[in-house]
């Protein structure tokens, strides 16, 4: 009885002496979807996060501070999202990261409001609020970006196409991919396009071509789709096999490189952000290594979103003086410029105005079956990121 | 002619998957939650057969069909076995229970990627004509075919065989057929992994069609009011409510709108529990309150 007394007053000590050790690190806690829905996009960026601030610990830390990054999973839940939030304020984090489905932003928002710590959305869509006027603790880095997207895509589009553009649009029903297919229909009249079709299909559905069919019998030549990968590579893959033979471009998610090579269609476009491990640059070669040292399971070419954020995360807290608190860490998210070594089409800048970024770089590739190889259609193409 | 492809193939998918929730819930009255979990184990399954046993695809979906029949009869022995006696309610939170333990396990076993067995067994996906306009894939084909042979071979199993006709009787009156010597527990397992075997032959299938990712497991849900349409004790009625599902589905999508086709089935479903509750073929009698 003494002795187990003994060993819950030991364990009780270590709990309480926990946060204590965490006082003397800058400290960031994740929430992400580990697990469920969508884990197969969120989960590769924590680790490739985790992997990289493990290597920044490994090299001294920040201001020779190590980083504490506390992980929780969400499962795509937004009641999981919210006690996670709670716990990491909870636990005096610097600063929340989200990783995880849109539907988890509120709570999170909340809780980042109520503490009046920054909130930053690493790898998950980035909210309205990330762009011009920026709301103060809102800060974003993901690839992808609402509007602007759809901008570059039809951009290209227009430039590729030497006769009058019909064009297609497949959605997932989920909120923000029709209201991104809806602006992208509103955008191809102002283009001088014909939209001839838009499909919205369930997250998932069991055989896509009911939807593809539709789409095809309407005779586009372009298709564009924004959507989870689920519902992009399986529409474009059900219009072939219905004998479709048009142009489909589509949002280039993690794991753009590797279906390229598996689907192997000329036609099929992806356009994107981050470049592609092809480029052989020496930031990805340091990437293919720190990942072969952690044996992540994920493919490298799956990894670039989590070493920008871990890269982010790195730039923010150096310019972050100990002893650090969330202000502080305000401040220099406020004023940030991180340099991407080649990982996008320029540095990632955040201003107090612009917690976006200033500007948003495009790629286009696709499959070359002369080449047998993934080449690239278009290069660098900026847009500015400004008040609408 | 493209929507009747349509069909027929959604169809398939649905009535193939619904075939183990009637299997299941004839013979023991218990509604497995776990269906769709299940059926993703199966595609799962296959992607790892076809790994192990690289240039024999036969050989790799025969032991992926035979890991199917087994997890099911496992299923059955280490778990719902030791439910005898408890309420159907605490044997359906059971289910539910094993379903969320086999999606956290498949995604700690799997990750999060997906995976494309199809591609493992050194085959494609073509794509084939069906009369002047239509086309259909590869994998849709054997999908509609793999249910015929599914759904056949369980009418002649049920009628025709020893164990079948000991099935029927388990379901239909278990204290008797105990009474006249059948052993229920050998029926049970025998059904669990029948119903494992068609859920997972589905999964496969569509493993082979478009992948195998974590969210398989939802479209096992979405075939659930194709059997609640049918009625859930009747086989015919498990086909006979699939293609209604489909067809309101398809339909939807081709001439209403694509955003109707995932609420409509469940609005089918809730119109007939309000006008028919045992389904279309099910038994009034049998049917229980949960």
């Amino acid at each position: 009885m003494r002795k187990t007394l003994w060993a819950a007053l030991v364990a009780l000590a270590a709990i309480q002496a926990a946060p204590a050790v965490a006082q003397d690190a800058y400290t960031v806690g994740v929430s992400a979807a580990m697990t469920g829905p969508g884990a197969g996009i969120y989960a590769p960026v924590v680790e490739a996060m985790r992997i990289y601030i493990d290597h920044v610990n490994s090299r001294g830390g920040v201001n020779g501070k190590q980083v504490r990054l506390v992980v929780l999973d969400d499962g795509a839940e937004p009641s999981r999202a919210a006690a996670n939030a709670k716990k990491l304020t909870q636990d005096n984090v610097l600063m929340l990261v989200n990783s995880s489905l849109s539907s988890t932003y509120a709570p999170m928002v909340a809780e980042s409001k109520r503490a009046n710590i920054p909130l930053y959305f690493a790898g998950s869509v980035c909210p309205k609020e990330t762009y011009p006027p920026a709301d103060p603790l809102q800060f974003c880095s993901s690839a992808f970006g609402a509007n602007l997207d759809s901008q570059g895509a039809l951009a290209f589009v227009k430039a590729q196409a030497k006769e009058p553009v019909r064009i297609g649009f497949e959605a997932m029903a989920i909120p923000i991919s029709r209201a991104e297919i809806d602006y992208a229909e509103t955008l191809s009249k102002t283009m001088g396009m014909t939209p001839v079709e838009k499909q919205i299909s369930p997250p998932p559905a069991p055989d896509y071509t009911p939807y593809a069919s539709k789409l095809k019998d309407a005779n586009p030549n372009w298709v564009y789709s924004w959507a989870p990968w689920v519902a992009q590579v399986r529409t474009f893959e059900a219009l072939r096999r219905l004998g479709w033979t048009g142009r489909y471009v589509t949002w280039a998610h993690l794991n753009a490189e590797e279906e390229l090579a598996r689907i192997k269609d000329s036609e099929f476009y992806v356009i994107g952000t981050n470049a592609l491990f092809q480029d052989d640059l020496p930031i990805q070669a340091e990437i293919r290594a720190l990942t072969h040292r952690a044996k992540l399971t994920y493919p490298t070419t799956y990894l670039t979103e989590g070493f920008i954020a871990g890269r982010v995360i790195e730039s923010a807290l150096k310019a972050t003086a100990w002893p650090a608190t969330p202000q502080k860490l305000l401040a220099s998210m406020n004023n940030l410029k991180v340099d991407l070594q080649g990982l996008r089409g320029g540095p990632l800048e955040w201003t107090q105005d612009n917690h976006f970024r200033t500007r948003q770089h495009y790629r286009v590739w696709r499959w070359d079956s002369a080449k047998n190889a993934i080449v690239r259609v278009q290069d660098w193409q900026a847009i500015e990121v400004k008040r609408p | 002619m493209q929507l009747a492809v349509n069909v027929a193939v959604l169809a398939a998918i649905y009535a193939l998957i619904s075939c183990g929730y009637v299997l299941i819930y004839r013979v023991s009255r218990v509604l497995s939650l776990a269906h769709g979990e299940l059926m993703m184990l199966g595609a799962y399954g296959l992607a790892v057969t076809a790994s192990l046993f690289v240039g024999h695809p036969l050989i790799a979906i025969g032991s992926a069909a035979l890991l199917s029949v087994l997890v099911g009869v496992l299923v059955y022995v280490l778990l719902m076995r030791q439910m005898t006696g408890e309420s159907v309610l605490a044997a359906v939170l059971t289910t539910i229970a094993l379903g969320i333990l086999l999606r956290g396990g498949m995604v700690l076993a799997f990750g999060t990627q997906t995976q494309y067995p199809l591609q493992q067994l050194g085959w494609t996906n073509a794509s084939l004509p069906v009369g002047p306009s239509a086309r259909i894939s590869a994998a849709g084909l054997l999908l509609i075919l793999g249910t015929a042979l599914v759904y056949g071979g369980l009418f002649a199993f049920l009628r025709m065989t020893r164990w079948g006709i000991r099935m029927r009787a388990a379901g239909q009156n278990p204290l008797l057929a105990a009474q006249r010597g059948i052993r229920l527990h050998g029926v049970y397992a025998l059904a669990w992994g029948l119903a494992t075997f068609s859920g997972g032959i589905a999964g496969m299938l569509l493993a082979c069609d478009a992948g195998v990712e974590a969210t398989l497991a939802t479209i096992g849900l979405k075939a659930f009011p194709a059997a609640l349409v049918g009625g859930l004790d009747s086989l015919a009625g498990a086909l006979i409510g699939s293609l209604v599902i489909a067809f309101v589905e398809v339909a939807l999508i081709s001439y209403v709108d694509p955003l109707l086709s995932d609420v409509v089935p469940f609005f089918v479903l809730l119109a007939m529990l309000v006008v028919r509750p045992w389904g279309l073929f099910g038994t009034r009698e049998e049917l229980d309150r949960v």
